[in-house]
């Protein structure tokens, strides 16, 4: 395939396309092994030098996070299977970055989104869902929540697919096995790639848990060493898209004979963390990054050797706001004095 | 005897299912956030909001036997109706609507067990957007009952003299004061703790993982034998604002049968704002 030009015939896809960086459309963007999203060596704040440590910046993907890779899968899957046109859309449960990749590629298709979105995401994110033509529908988060009972957004996306068939296909991210089949074909293989297969740890976050289940399953295949950190934030939480381990009874993608060590982080240092990755390395990282790092950096501490990735879901300007209000400094000096 | 004290109380999905046509039978979904209702519910139920339709909007109380009346017979209920409640959050508002209603005197009202998320993941259910179409009647309510209801003075009565069972129902973090309300919920009290005396039962321990109640057999166990809330004295139920309250006091007067039991709908939203009242960590 030749290298494509603009103004000249442009490739479908393949790997000349990519080095040539212009696509026929967003879709051709997406991350797969041929185009993978790019992994940056921690510098300045790895104090282990003999361990090496990569971030992979899903923010670079299309729509800014690493949802574009489920959003995509579930599409695709819900298109071959006619669930999608004539007037049917998607509803689906989110805390904003499957909602956002879902309204984009799905407007980009021709299909109308509606996004169930709790309370406490940052204004930024619900914003951004109507910026790419979502609906919103906004619910308070569980009151007193129970095992197994799931939360508010869950059950009113459910309703609307249900009482609404004509107008909703619900992918439902928590169950659907097309998000875990996402980093099994994508994420997984390319960490395999750009390491050169000589990854020997992957720390990830637990949300609907199709990351760590999907590249978990690729990668130890591959070789049952490489062990795979979960990294989760303390009860009482406000890191949008992540779930403590008690929450996880929503997501039925969880299986933790594929998670070496869960690490439960304070959910205090995703901020502080995110804020040093931010200063220090040039990286734009969002909380949950933050979250993730400071997992990581307890394993570097102990284990002193090893090629580390740590899967950096998102970047910070969609948490503005969230940062000023845990960092009271980044609120201070706004105004004329 | 391995049957609920009035096992009549508490139907199943499936017999709601096998009633939608049933012209005696009134569906109503009870909830706190209404936009579940509007997103689809049961065909031929009505909805209420539980703080705007069923608690007075000036004084902090119950709806007026007036309201009451009136929110009925525009709903199309009759006092001759079997009136099924059902909601979100594991029937807590719909636990705390079917207390209004016995305070007023509706001889037949039931909860759907396992409420409204029951009927979403069951198959063969329906929802429908569709507006339900109401003939209006005249509704005659009853003096409320007082004797389901307890107030200030009779938490602080029994808290002193230990004459009747105190269950709290709230979770074991507010319980200890360790938090003033369940995470994201605006705090409204001044203190921490619970009233002294109470047993602290969370409400859902009487729940199975599909949100339906537990067999009389656990029932019994969790709150008689293991808890020692013990049916040979009456028992007042609280919480933090009334409504988890509800579904336990729901259990204890119609699953196990206790003789009298009431709910503190002040709970700790009032208790725990008291000057000078004593609390316990």
């Amino acid at each position: 395939m030749s290298t494509a030009t603009v103004g000249g015939p442009i490739p479908n896809s393949g790997t000349s396309a990519h080095l040539a960086r212009v696509y026929n459309d967003i879709f051709e963007m997406l991350p797969n092994v041929d185009n993978p999203s790019p992994m940056v060596r921690i510098n300045r704040l790895n104090p282990v030098k003999s361990f090496q440590l990569f971030a992979k910046l899903e923010w670079l993907n299309p729509l800014g996070s690493v949802k574009d890779r489920a959003a995509w899968q579930m599409i695709r899957d819900l298109e071959e299977r006619g669930e999608l046109g004539d007037g049917r859309g998607i509803v689906e449960p989110t805390s904003g970055n499957t909602g956002i990749s879902l309204a984009a590629l799905a407007g980009a298709r021709g299909y109308h989104t509606r996004a169930v979105v709790p309370n406490k995401v940052p204004k930024e994110k619900k914003i951004l869902l109507k910026i790419f033509g979502a609906e919103l529908d906004v619910v308070n988060d569980a009151l007193c929540p129970a095992p197994g009972l799931g939360d508010g957004s869950i059950n009113l996306a459910k309703t609307h697919a249900k009482a609404s068939r004509d107008k909703y296909a619900m992918p439902n991210q928590y169950e659907n096995q097309k998000n875990v089949e996402a980093h099994l074909q994508t994420t997984g293989p390319e960490i395999w790639k750009q390491t050169e297969g000589k990854v020997t740890h992957v720390f990830t976050s637990l949300g609907t848990c199709g990351t760590v289940t999907g590249l978990s399953r690729y990668l130890k295949e591959k070789d049952a060493n490489i062990r795979i950190y979960a990294v989760q934030p303390t009860e009482g939480h406000d890191v949008p898209g992540l779930r403590n381990i008690s929450q996880l009874a929503a997501s039925k993608l969880f299986d933790p004979s594929l998670i070496d060590e869960i690490l439960e982080i304070d959910y205090e240092l995703a901020y502080t963390r995110a804020l040093e990755l931010c200063q220090k390395e040039g990286l734009m990282a969002g909380p949950s990054s933050g979250l993730i790092f400071e997992g990581a950096m307890r394993i570097l501490e102990r284990e002193r050797k090893g090629c580390g990735v740590m899967i950096f879901c998102d970047n910070i300007f969609k948490y503005a706001s969230n940062m000023a209000h845990h960092l009271k400094h980044l609120g201070e000096g706004l105004d004329p004095r | 005897m391995n049957q609920y004290a009035h096992p009549e109380m508490l139907v199943t999905t499936d017999w709601v299912n096998e009633r939608l046509n049933d012209p005696k039978v009134k569906l109503v979904e009870i909830d706190v956030d209404t936009q579940a209702y509007e997103a689809g519910h049961i065909p031929g139920s009505v909805g209420f909001n539980w703080q705007t339709q069923l608690q007075d909007q000036v004084v902090r109380d119950i709806i007026s036997k007036e309201d009451f009346e009136q929110l009925l017979g525009e709903s199309g209920i009759e006092k001759d109706d079997t009136v099924i409640a059902y909601g979100d959050n594991n029937n807590w508002f719909a636990a705390y609507g079917l207390w209004i209603f016995k305070i007023y005197g509706h001889a037949d009202v039931r909860l759907m067990d396992g409420g409204r998320l029951k009927w979403l993941n069951e198959d063969d259910k329906e929802l429908v957007t569709t507006p339900t179409e109401v003939t209006p009647t005249t509704y005659r309510a009853s003096d409320a009952d007082e004797s389901l209801r307890a107030f200030l003075v009779d938490a602080m009565e029994v808290s002193k003299s230990g004459s009747e069972n105190l269950v709290d129902v709230r979770s074991p973090d507010e319980f200890t004061g360790k938090i003033l309300a369940p995470p994201g919920l605006p705090e409204t009290c001044q203190r921490g703790g619970h009233i002294p005396g109470a047993k602290n039962v969370p409400w859902v321990t009487a729940v199975a993982e599909d949100g339906t109640f537990k067999s009389v057999e656990e029932l019994r166990k969790i709150y008689i034998e293991d808890q020692g809330v013990t049916p040979d004295k009456p028992t007042i139920a609280y919480c933090r604002i009334g409504e988890r309250s509800s579904h336990t006091w729901f259990a204890l007067k119609y699953l196990l049968g206790l003789e009298n039991v009431r709910n503190y709908d002040g709970s700790w939203t009032e208790y725990g704002n008291l000057v000078n009242a004593p609390v316990e960590k």
